[in-house]
């Protein structure tokens, strides 16, 4: 764990595994961002790449912006900000 | 593929199934291998099972609560307790929990997981869970727990296969499987691997229901589209995990990554650091395992090309799939 920024915050998130280089892994979170952004972009937040750490920048359309590990603190957050978790067994997904 | 943590296997299964029986006879075969170290739960005061597992190189015995609940802390202290001994060089190469008959493996499962030590230092290697082969029908009709112990196993034992009417034993192996397709089941006599007796398909085999269940038990199987990324798969799962992870009781599956294959398996919600299994691809690659209830193997596949803008199944190739078996 880096002790400037607190990650990873545990050992093996298994949302970062399957890349064999750190191209695969540049590339996969690319996907991952676009993914995220145009999900949540429809509850009213938006996703970017975390900048100089490897995290998620999680942001309300107000301004508020909060800086998330992995892809579960994601979900967490956004359920935090959201007041509810995004279910993608509801609707609009199904 | 080791990754420097120590393995822990959860043996689960109903009071009276045959737990310390089989475990007792696979220490003297030295199934688990050298320097495994044995933790015996036993929710009364008064331990016996310890007495009988003498082969293990090191027994300690949690009496007195069921390490799902109320042993809880007792659990936390010992493993931290092995764990720091290992780290120091004197420490077992493997742990198997013995759980009392009262408890459920999946809430095992997921406290080990939240602990910040534990979650370091630990690797859940597989869940097995003893079924009473003579009284398991008539268990999983008055007991809820024993379903949800089915849900969450990766080995399903089947005990006593010896003296078990054959037409419960077949009804059992092919319930079994439809209740929780991910898990290999096998059988077992006084704790010896025994063939199970083959079953034809069309074996009428529906288990008796969890009593007063809130809804039915859902076993569904979704095969993930040749084109789909992995890193997407995740982006969807992740957030299925988070929103239902009490209502998915177990996902497992091997999903294709530029690593390689990964081994995805969760209970509960609680997700392990997936597992890179060897290259030779297999047939069940590429598909995911669902078990709990609230879902259906349709509503599974609409979420994941909704969720993650895909095309529809007919117009990318991929065959229909039937909707999720209750069980």
């Amino acid at each position: 764990m880096c002790t400037a920024c607190g990650i990873p915050a545990a050992p093996g998130v298994w949302t970062e595994a399957g890349a064999a280089s750190a191209g695969d892994r540049l590339r996969a979170r690319a996907r991952q961002v676009r993914h995220l952004d145009r999900i949540l972009r429809r509850h009213g937040l938006t996703v970017a790449e975390g900048g100089t750490v490897p995290g998620f920048q999680l942001a309300r359309l107000t301004g508020e912006v909060v800086l998330v590990p992995d892809l579960p603190a994601v979900w967490a957050e956004a359920a935090r900000m959201l007041g509810r978790p995004v279910d993608p067994l509801a609707a609009p997904y199904v | 593929m080791s990754d420097g943590r120590l393995p822990l296997t959860l043996l689960g299964g109903a009071l009276g199934s045959g737990k310390t029986t089989w475990a007792r006879h696979q220490l003297y075969d030295g199934a688990f291998g050298a320097g495994l170290h044995v933790l015996v739960n036993e929710a009364a005061e008064v331990p016996v099972d310890d007495q009988l597992l003498v082969r293990a190189e090191g027994v300690t015995v949690l009496a007195g609560g069921c390490v799902c609940c109320t042993g809880q802390q007792a659990l936390r202290a010992a493993l931290r307790d092995l764990c720091d001994r290992r780290s120091r060089g004197a420490g077992p190469n493997r742990v198997l929990l013995e759980t009392s008959g009262l408890a459920d493996p999946g809430a095992i499962a997921a406290n080990l997981r939240s602990d910040p030590i534990l979650a370091r230092h630990l690797r859940l290697d597989g869940i097995l869970v003893a079924i009473d082969a003579v009284h398991a029908l008539t268990q999983l009709a008055e007991e809820p727990l024993i379903h949800r112990q089915i849900a969450v196993a990766d080995r399903l034992i089947l005990t006593k296969v010896d003296v078990a009417n054959p037409a419960d034993l077949q009804r059992l192996q092919v319930g079994l499987g439809l209740r929780n397709p991910a898990a290999k089941i096998e059988g077992s006599q006084h704790g010896v691997t025994v063939a199970l007796p083959s079953t034809p398909r069309d074996f009428p085999a529906s288990l008796p229901a969890s009593p007063n269940p809130p809804d039915p038990a859902v076993a569904a199987v979704l095969q993930l589209p040749a084109d789909l990324d992995w890193a997407e798969t995740m982006v969807w799962l992740s957030a299925l995990l988070h929103a239902r992870g009490d209502r998915v009781v177990r996902v497992k599956g091997v999903i294709p990554s530029a690593e390689g294959r990964l081994l995805v398996q969760s209970v509960r919600g609680v997700v392990e650091p997936p597992e890179l299994l060897p290259p030779q691809p297999r047939d069940g690659d590429g598909r995911l395992v669902f078990l709990g209830r609230g879902f259906s193997e349709t509503a599974l596949e609409q979420s994941l090309r909704s969720f993650l803008d895909l095309p529809d199944a007919e117009s990318s190739g991929c065959s229909e799939q039937e909707d999720g078996i209750a069980v």
